[in-house]
C-alpha cells in the first residue's frame, strides 16, 4: 500500500513536470534535447542519495513503510529507465548522433554525480556515527 | 509526450493504475532476484529495466508509431514501464558497487545498462513494427 500511494504520486509528478517542461523547456533547448527525463531523472538520483543515506543512518528513525513509500514506491517511480532508453532510440531515429551520445553520456554522469550529491548532503546535515 | 488525451481525470487514472502495478512488479521482481542471487550484483534492478525497456519499445512502436492510442499510452508508457524501470535505484546501485570496492562490475552495470538497454527499445520496437506489418485502421 506505502509503495502504490508512493507510485502514484511520483509516476503524476512525473508526467506533470514532464508536460510543464515539454512546454516551456522546447523554446530556449529546442525539441531535441529531451530535458524533461533528465530534469526527472537528475532530481530523483538527488533524492534518493539523501533520503537513502539518511534512511541508513536512522536520522529519520526506524520507519521501513515510510521508506518504501518515498523511495521504492515514489522516486523508483518518478524517475524512469525506459523512457530515457526510449528517448536515445528517437535521437538516434533522427540521426542525431551527437545529442545521442551527449545523452546518454549527461545522464549516466551527472545521474550518478547528484546521488553522490545527495549522499554528500545528507552526510553534512547528519554525520555517520559509524563507518559502515 | 503525446497529447490529445479525452480528458484529465481519465488520463491521471490510467497513469496512477500503471504507476501502482509498475511499482509492485518493480518492488516483487528485484525482492525475488535479492533472494535467489543475493547482494552481490544488482541482477534485480539490471532485469527491471532491460526488460521494461524492451516492452516500452514494443509499446511505442504499438501506441506511438504505428498507431496513436493516447490512452494506452498513459495506461503503459507513462505508468506502467516509467514506474516498473526505475533510473534512481540503479544509481543508487551503482553507489553500492563502487563503495564495496567491486569496480569491474561497478564500471560494466553503470555505462552497460544504458547501451544494451538501448539495444533492447530499438528491438521492442523493432518487433512491434514486424508484428504489425500490413496493419491498419
Amino acid at each position: 500500500m506505502a509503495i502504490a500511494l508512493g507510485a502514484i504520486l511520483g509516476a503524476l509528478s512525473r508526467y506533470f513536470l514532464s508536460a510543464w517542461v515539454a512546454q516551456w523547456g522546447s523554446q530556449w533547448a529546442g525539441p531535441d534535447l529531451p530535458l524533461s527525463t533528465l530534469l526527472v531523472n537528475l532530481t530523483g538520483c538527488f533524492g534518493m542519495g539523501l533520503l537513502a543515506t539518511l534512511f541508513g543512518q536512522r536520522v529519520l528513525g526506524h520507519a521501513p513503510e515510510l521508506q518504501l513509500m518515498l523511495t521504492t514506491g515514489f522516486l523508483g517511480s518518478y524517475t524512469t529507465f525506459s523512457s530515457y532508453e526510449l528517448d536515445l532510440a528517437g535521437l538516434a531515429d533522427r540521426r542525431n548522433l551527437l545529442a545521442d551520445g551527449l545523452y546518454w553520456g549527461a545522464s549516466t554522469l551527472l545521474g550518478f554525480g547528484s546521488l553522490l550529491l545527495g549522499v554528500w548532503v545528507a552526510r553534512a546535515i547528519a554525520p555517520p556515527v559509524t563507518l559502515d | 509526450m503525446s497529447a490529445g488525451s479525452d480528458s484529465l481525470p481519465l488520463t491521471v487514472l490510467l497513469i496512477s493504475l500503471g504507476a501502482v502495478l509498475g511499482a509492485w512488479s518493480r518492488y516483487y521482481v528485484t525482492r525475488f532476484c535479492t533472494q535467489r542471487f543475493g547482494l552481490d550484483f544488482p541482477i534485480g534492478t539490471l532485469l527491471v529495466n532491460l526488460s521494461g525497456s524492451l516492452l516500452m519499445g514494443v509499446a511505442a512502436g504499438l501506441f506511438r508509431i504505428r498507431f496513436a492510442l493516447p490512452n494506452l499510452d498513459h495506461l503503459f508508457m507513462v505508468g506502467f514501464f516509467g514506474s516498473y524501470t526505475t533510473f534512481s535505484t540503479y544509481a543508487l546501485d551503482v553507489h553500492y558497487l563502487f563503495r564495496r570496492r567491486a569496480i569491474a562490475p561497478a564500471l560494466c552495470f553503470w555505462l552497460g545498462c544504458p547501451l544494451v538497454g538501448f539495444l533492447c527499445v530499438e528491438l521492442g520496437i523493432a518487433i512491434a513494427l514486424w508484428l504489425t506489418t500490413g496493419i491498419s485502421f
